[in-house]
């Protein structure tokens, strides 16, 4: 007897379970009535719940899968029930490093500073866009590992909070 | 008349530029960088020639190597596009003194408007509204408190020297006047060294209207009605529309006039725009010069869609020394258009740009939908460049419903595989401000326009597990697979 399997899909804190039942029908969270998915082209599906109909559009992999439906896109994460998910691949708005390659435009703290979560410690320009980058946490500016004008990559730190 | 033309920039407004040549029967030349190989607008062009490697600086900011690309493939006229070289007087000047046409202004009018300080003269002679407001040559507080009434309240007492908020005070009536003179100087000198101080006029809650201008070689000079892009996040915009709300005819008539003029001052010819503040509603309403942009605008499809005019065709006709195409009395505003910027970006963290590979792309295809994208499937969104991925064009007979045909757009509009902005900008649509036409250009800074965070439909879930499930199954019962999962061919992203 094929048994039903059984999915948690996480969207940032919030995790829903979803089974997939032995008729194919699917259940979702604490939805009343299941779900009926439809491949209509790659990535594309019409899921139907009883008299209502959502063209769905779906890409990537399970740990980083994008859905979007009506307008609304969001990357969840998809694991079989029992599995601990693979560490997410989320972007690191407030860190210490550049999010994305960029330069340095300002530098608001220097060595010995006292700063508070949330202070913009420098800015960066990347894509025409402004980035500050923000103290994680409250702390004393322990280094400053750039300059103004100079071109910076993801990863390293770029400030020390000790 | 112009036989082959190089456009020197990429995305989609590149291949705006192709498709307009390719109707006058005109050749195309596109040129790359090593990150857009292979590029929708590469693609979309009858020749292409590689420029530099990816950083903008060397390659699309070139204008040498630009030059170089248009004597090599035979290009005898160079479109700028927005963006990297279009308002840059200096490149204009060299291809004219290479005897390539640059399809837009003479270089002297992109330099006499590419100052703030002259161009704000320049229209203080045409007799153009400016923002009134000064830097005193006696910079005592006697001096600046006579120029304060002079230019009335409330005002902003800014530093000279520089931007950014620093040395910047807003003061509202005479009594603020003492004290605000005195910290605005200290907090200038400190910031830039220097405390001279400017007095300017506070436009309140100031609505962004621009208004299309277009003028040729023979003395024709038009515009083509206003553009209302008061919907901007820290000064970029992020949607346009025309006829703007807040706009009368009485209005639209003078903002056309002082636009006209304002071009006409400084010699101008092809396609610009004068943009304005307008402070207040109705046929009462002021409006203050801002700046002329002296190139086509990212918005300028809404415009084509309320006139029924090809801007871009008219652009090249004239470059070519042809006359106008249109008088004044010929030009109508049919209906409403709004259009809206999907860019890889994240509202939710500061719009903070995002790069990445498109792993799905579906665009809208609907009636009075027109979509200018520089995105395909597949497509990787570089960080070197511009995060705007595509602009989506409603036109309908009443502003309601190019609202609604909007929202419809956007809501099929599918990228996946980067955070966008369609789900922010179906908020912003639909919210009750900009509904009411009621939105200025702090709306969304100051978090007026709160958004809540998506929520997807639980059917969004269940597909997304399906997809894991079909795609499992097809890999281990058929090599043939009945639902290829994109992830498969992307091998070496994931690391």
């Amino acid at each position: 007897m094929a048994d039903s399997r059984r999915f948690i899909v996480r969207q940032g804190d919030a995790a829903t379970a979803v089974v997939v039942r032995t008729d194919g029908r699917i259940s979702v969270g604490d939805e009343s009535e299941a779900f009926t998915v439809l491949p209509i082209a790659a990535g594309d599906y019409l899921v139907t719940q009883g008299a209502h109909a959502w063209r769905v559009a779906v890409a990537g992999p399970p740990d980083a899968r994008w859905v979007s439906a009506r307008g609304t896109t969001v990357c969840v994460d998809v694991q079989p029930e029992g599995q601990s998910g693979a560490p997410r691949r989320v972007a690191a708005t407030g860190g210490l490093s550049a999010p994305m390659p960029g330069t340095v435009i300002e530098i608001a703290v220097a060595p010995g500073q006292r700063v508070q979560a949330g202070d913009v410690l420098l800015k960066l320009e990347a894509m025409k866009m402004e980035l500050p980058i923000r103290a994680p946490r409250d702390g004393v500016v322990s280094a400053v590992h750039c300059a103004p004008g100079q071109l910076v990559q993801p990863g390293p730190p770029l400030v020390e909070l000790a | 008349m112009i036989r082959s033309v190089l456009v020197a920039n990429r995305g989609e407004i590149a291949i705006r530029i192709f498709r307009a040549c390719d109707e006058l029967g005109i050749a195309t030349v596109a040129v790359y960088s090593d990150a857009d190989a292979g590029a929708p607008h590469v693609l979309a062009a009858g020749h292409a020639v590689r420029i530099g490697p990816a950083p903008p600086a060397e390659s699309y900011l070139s204008a040498g190597r630009i030059l170089e690309a248009a004597r090599s493939t035979g290009a005898d006229a160079i479109h700028p596009g927005y963006g990297f070289l279009a308002e840059n007087a200096d490149f204009a000047a060299a291809c004219e003194s290479a005897g390539i046409t640059f399809i837009g202004p003479p270089s002297a009018a992109i330099a006499a408007m590419g100052s703030k300080i002259s161009a704000r003269r320049l229209m203080e002679r045409a007799g153009v509204p400016v923002v009134p407001g000064e830097t005193p040559a006696d910079q005592s507080d006697a001096s600046l408190e006579a120029a304060a009434r002079r230019a009335g309240f409330p005002l902003l007492i800014k530093a000279s020297a520089g931007g950014g908020g620093k040395g910047m005070r807003i003061v509202r009536g005479d009594d603020e006047l003492a004290a605000a003179i005195p910290g605005a100087r200290h907090e200038a000198k400190g910031a830039f060294g220097d405390g001279t101080l400017y007095v300017e006029r506070l436009v309140r809650r100031p609505r962004h209207v621009e208004v299309q201008v277009f003028a040729d070689a023979h003395g024709g000079a038009v515009h083509l009605f206003e553009r209302d892009c008061s919907v901007q996040r820290r000064h970029q915009k992020v949607i346009e529309e025309s006829p703007s709300p807040a706009v009368t005819p009485a209005l639209r008539a003078r903002m056309g006039e002082a636009s006209v003029a304002a071009a006409t001052a400084v010699g101008y010819r092809n396609a610009g725009t004068v943009e304005f503040l307008l402070e207040g509603v109705g046929d009462d309403a002021r409006f203050f010069f801002l700046e002329m942009n002296t190139r086509l605008q990212v918005e300028h499809p809404v415009t084509e869609a309320v006139t029924g005019a090809d801007l871009v065709q008219a652009q090249i006709r004239v470059a070519a020394g042809l006359r106008l195409p249109w008088a004044q009395t010929d030009l109508r505003q049919r209906g409403h258009a709004i259009e809206c910027r999907v860019y890889a970006e994240d509202p939710a963290a500061g719009y903070l740009p995002q790069a990445g590979r498109i792993l799905l792309y579906r665009q809208p295809e609907r009636p009075g939908v027109r979509v200018d994208a520089g995105v395909v499937e597949g497509s990787d969104v570089s960080v070197h460049y511009d995060p705007m991925m595509a602009k989506v064009i409603a036109h309908a007979e009443t502003r309601d419903a190019a609202i609604e045909r909007m929202l419809a757009a956007l809501s099929d509009f599918r990228i996946l595989g980067l955070p966008t902005n369609i789900g922010f900008l179906l908020a912003v649509v639909d919210s009750r401000a900009f509904r009411a036409g009621d939105v200025d250009t702090a709306y969304l800074d100051e978090g007026r326009g709160a958004l809540a965070a998506p929520s997807i439909p639980a059917a969004a879930l269940a597909a997304a597990v399906v997809h894991a499930d079909a795609c499992r199954a097809a890999a281990q019962s058929a090599p043939a697979e009945a639902f290829p999962d994109p992830w498969a061919s992307l091998a070496g992203w994931r690391g």
